[in-house]
């Protein structure tokens, strides 16, 4: 590095750290999200919950119902059907179980009795999940009151083995897009401030070139996006208790490189935006669909089939893919080969259209 | 000896309306600007002297014709142009939160230069107003800073867009007084006015334009003998200004 670049450097630094107002609201709101997201999911995680009307006075029917509330799995409400119902409506409940009258079993009858599952239709997919554990639950029961040893014992484990909370799944998403949106302000909205008070026409008098001003604005902003970033992080691993796996120099990586590719992309919105107002809109159309498509939030498995290898080759979505595969399977660089090509792609692109499209001397007019 | 040499320079822009067609905002005019002079271009607004003056700067392109500055040309080699001009802009915000002593240190570095801040303060009447913040200046100070900015490089040439529109009668003095002064020190001056007074009073020659054309070229006492209608004639007892300034003094207000 050049001294006029360090000196540059130096100055952005300075320029960046003084407005206070503006960093203090870009770890405000994300702070708040995994504060938010952490209350909601806390404690009874994972639990199912279950509302059971039970309509029997028989024993069989008592000892389902214990041997439920027993269960670390399901979280058990019990009452009458029509409100337990209502429960279900309103999504407090994820299905109502009905025990009918005729719920008992003698040892000799071999009729069957029909129990009634009341679920929102919506969740139908989770039902194929839960049917199987609640017919092993009646089976288990029925072979104690039947006095029957079991054939075969299929011992069913919470599937959440790892015992990680959806606040450490969600991190790594939210870290990417907190660093996509600071990178893409604090680069694009920069350039067209600049153009705004004359400063950008008022340097380009000096005999400075584009590219040490490129370069001294990405550094600068690249250091502070970085101690932005580990605050988020100090924050979520001991304020929050989040766990992460993952090796942090390559986690870190993968932040640098995600930070470059965004405010190289910046610098593209804000050359060819020419006001305040157009800025904005622009930036918006290239941040909203990478929140949505990018896997950040939700899986990009669960989008529609002809949406997904576009969400796939989408920036954000490399970036957060290598950021959770690292943080949270703990994977090498190897491990996540085709995201860092995919990086490295937007990488050079980004960079390539930034020189391109930032001329100075029709930026600056 | 000529300074800078401009012949037939020329700037097209295409029509606002946006359905095609140009106007031509310079129509091919020529200048000899001597070393050492304080030379005005003087002319109604959107007649093209800020074009000018930014082909001149480097700042916008040159569709036609040529521009010398102490022998570079200004098209081939814009760079070497910009090491030996200082430029004073119309617009004269900065960056927020950055000193005025930094902000000098941040223009010296762009010229690869080393500066005493403090010293250039001082050319400009404003050490005590190091720390603060270019926002806090008021409209003459600005001004002056902004000279101050263009001095970093020690130019040859200094080029100086409407310097004084805006500022009160004392601002204004004051800076008169500051150009004088460094012109006196051997500086080339390039200003742009709509002020008669400046230019009648500052400068050593005027460029009269209009419609991007020269249509006057002298000193202005010379082209007061010969343009205007009637021989001058010198008021009683001074005009408003000169009342204004007694009344309110003579000393600067910022």
């Amino acid at each position: 590095m050049t001294p006029l670049q360090l000196h540059l450097v130096r100055v952005f630094l300075k320029i960046f750290l003084r407005d206070r107002q503006s960093i203090f609201f870009s770890l405000f709101f994300p702070a708040l999200l995994m504060i938010a997201l952490g209350f909601a999911n806390s404690g009874d995680a994972g639990k199912i919950r279950l509302a059971i009307a039970n309509q029997s006075e028989g024993a069989v029917a008592q000892r389902f119902i214990d041997s439920m509330q027993t269960d670390t799995m399901f979280e058990v409400t019990l009452g009458d059907e029509s409100s337990l119902r209502r429960g279900v409506v309103e999504g407090d409940y994820r299905l109502l179980l009905v025990l009918p009258p005729e719920f008992d079993v003698s040892q000799t009858a071999v009729t069957t009795t029909d129990l009634r599952l009341v679920v929102d239709a919506a969740q139908v997919r989770e039902l194929g999940m839960l049917m199987p554990l609640l017919e092993q639950k009646l089976l288990d029961i029925e072979r104690e009151f039947r006095d029957m040893s079991p054939l075969f014992s299929l011992a069913i484990e919470d599937v959440q083995a790892r015992s990680q909370s959806y606040l450490a799944f969600l991190l790594p998403g939210i870290m990417a897009f907190t660093l996509m949106q600071l990178a893409i302000a604090g680069s694009g909205f920069n350039i067209v401030e600049y153009r705004r008070k004359g400063i950008l026409k008022r340097l380009f008098v000096t005999p400075i070139k584009p590219s040490d001003f490129i370069t001294a604005i990405v550094l600068a902003r690249m250091t502070i996006v970085l101690v932005q970033l580990t605050v988020l992080l100090l924050f979520a691993v001991f304020a929050l208790g989040v766990e992460l796996v993952g090796n942090y120099a390559t986690l870190y990586l993968i932040i640098t490189a995600g930070t470059f590719i965004f405010l190289c992309l910046g610098f593209c919105l804000g050359s060819i935006a020419k006001t305040q107002q157009s800025i904005m809109a622009i930036g918006n159309l290239v941040i909203f669909p990478q929140v949505f498509l990018s896997g950040v939030f939700f899986p990009i498995d669960s989008m529609p089939a002809i949406i997904q290898p576009i969400a796939t080759m989408l920036p954000l979505s490399y970036v957060a893919t290598a950021m959770r595969e690292i943080a949270n399977n703990g994977a090498s660089l190897l491990d996540i080969a085709p995201s860092l090509i995919g990086i490295s792609v937007w990488f050079v692109v980004a960079f390539v259209l930034a020189i391109r499209l930032f001329v100075w001397k029709e930026v600056a007019n | 000896m000529a300074i800078i040499e401009v012949d037939a320079l020329t700037k097209r822009y295409p029509l606002p309306s946006g359905k095609g067609g140009t106007f031509l905002a310079v129509n091919g005019i020529s200048l000899r600007i001597r070393a050492g002079e304080i030379y005005g271009i003087l002319g109604p607004n959107g007649t093209g002297k800020t074009t000018t003056l930014e082909m001149l700067e480097g700042l916008t392109d040159i569709d036609s014709g040529t521009a010398r500055i102490d022998g570079i040309d200004v098209k081939a080699d814009p760079y070497a142009v910009k090491k030996i001009i200082g430029v004073q802009l119309q617009a004269n915000e900065y960056f927020d939160s950055v000193s005025l002593t930094e902000l000098l240190e941040l223009f010296a570095a762009l010229y690869n230069r080393r500066i005493d801040p403090l010293e250039l303060l001082d050319r400009v009447n404003l050490r005590d107003k190091a720390n603060a913040k270019p926002a806090s200046l008021s409209g003459g100070q600005k001004q002056r800073f902004s000279i101050a900015c263009a001095l970093v490089n020690e130019p040859k040439v200094l080029f100086l867009d409407e310097p004084t529109t805006g500022l009160d009668p004392q601002a204004k003095h004051n800076l008169w007084d500051l150009v004088r002064e460094l012109n006196h020190d051997g500086m080339t001056i390039v200003l742009t006015t709509h002020n008669m007074e400046e230019a009648e009073t500052l400068c050593g020659r005027i460029a009269i334009m209009d419609h991007g054309e020269i249509v006057a070229e002298d000193s202005p006492q010379a082209l007061i003998m010969k343009y205007a209608p009637e021989p001058p004639r010198a008021p009683l007892h001074g005009d408003i200004e000169d009342v204004f300034l007694a009344l309110t003094g003579h000393a600067l207000r910022d």
